[in-house]
């Protein structure tokens, strides 16, 4: 057989070596800490975040977006429940100790009005004001379409943000 | 030789852990297994029989305690009920719905007491109403479940906030 030959087959049908095998589980257990912990793979489902993020586009939740610091106003990030399964992919809107409200689908943010160009499909919400307690931000999505009652969006704690998503 | 002398005990114990496993599961494993009859007791196929959609709604039944208490103000619902309340609130959303399926996900479970399980998880329902409108919810759950009779029966089920408006 030819060098060539041999070292192709090399390749498909490796030896089962004791080199091999450490290669082998070094790749697995990388990968899974990596796609497992780090940059979780997610399917968008929905279309709360929508013309931003479509329902099923691809992406990743980067973990260690925010270690080193807080979200901030306008952000995109991604809110978990119990485990990594299943999250929120929202858009961050008011921070700690803030106040909020919507006026006929307009955003104010303590009293001024936020200017929001990555709302394509407004709605008519209103929302009387409330301030966002400490540890906490206001996440809405992009999608306001959609009455206000059915949208999923409103305050949540630090502690559930998972990160944000890669691109 | 040498080696299938001690081929063949090794696998008899293998196998014996693995039937210590299927016979005798864990607790955890009886209260996993609940979740699971439950989202397919639950879960509804487009274009169900009348006659599947009565077995499964008798079913439900029985993985709940008589009394139950739920806080789950989506749907206005607030305080203790009668297991016959519960068969009959499935009941009509499973007729609301052509298409319906109940998942849950991430279970985190705890033994306050010996006959007590509390267990925190992710739900999500998605489906087809009646009207022909696409429905995906999720929602972040505290259930706590009671051992009676050697069964874990739900007895609490809280929707936890995850965002308040």
């Amino acid at each position: 057989m030819s060098p060539g030959i041999e070292r192709i087959r090399q390749f498909f049908f490796p030896s089962l070596t004791r080199g091999f095998l450490l290669r082998v589980s070094v790749v697995a257990f990388s990968a899974y800490l990596f796609f497992g912990h780090l940059c979780i793979p997610i399917f968008i489902q929905g279309k709360s975040m929508e013309p931003t993020y479509r329902h099923g586009d691809f992406n990743f939740c980067w973990r260690l977006r925010y270690i080193f610091s807080n979200p901030k106003r306008n952000d995109i990030i991604m809110v978990r429940f119990t485990g990594t399964r299943v999250m929120l992919l929202k858009r961050v809107v008011a921070l700690e100790g803030e106040w909020v409200e919507f006026r006929k689908g307009r955003l104010f943010v303590d009293g001024r009005e936020i200017h929001e160009p990555y709302v394509r499909f407004p709605g008519d919400w209103n929302l009387s004001p409330r301030q966002v307690e400490k540890d906490c931000i206001y996440v809405v999505g992009d999608n306001r379409s959609t009455p206000i009652e059915d949208h999923h969006f409103g305050q949540t704690h630090l502690q559930r943000i998972l990160g944000g998503p890669s691109w | 030789m040498v080696r299938a002398k001690y081929a063949i005990p090794g696998l008899l114990v293998i196998l014996g852990l693995l039937a210590f496993y299927f016979f005798f599961p864990s607790e955890e494993k009886k209260i996993k297994k609940q979740f699971v009859l439950l989202s397919e007791y639950a879960s509804k196929e487009q274009g169900e029989s009348t006659f599947a959609m009565a077995h499964k709604v008798k079913n439900i039944g029985p993985l709940f305690t008589d009394k139950v208490r739920l806080q789950i103000p989506d749907y206005e619902l607030s305080g203790s009920y009668p297991r016959q309340d519960i068969v009959n609130y499935a009941l009509r959303a499973r007729l609301s719905f052509s298409r319906l399926s109940l998942q849950f996900f991430d279970l985190v479970i705890s033994f306050p007491e010996k006959k007590a399980a509390t267990v925190t998880l992710t739900s999500r329902l998605t489906g087809k109403s009646a009207q022909g409108e696409e429905v995906d919810e999720s929602r972040e759950l505290s259930c706590v479940l009671k051992k009676i009779e050697d069964q874990w029966l739900f007895s609490d089920v809280e929707v936890i906030e995850v965002l308040k408006k």
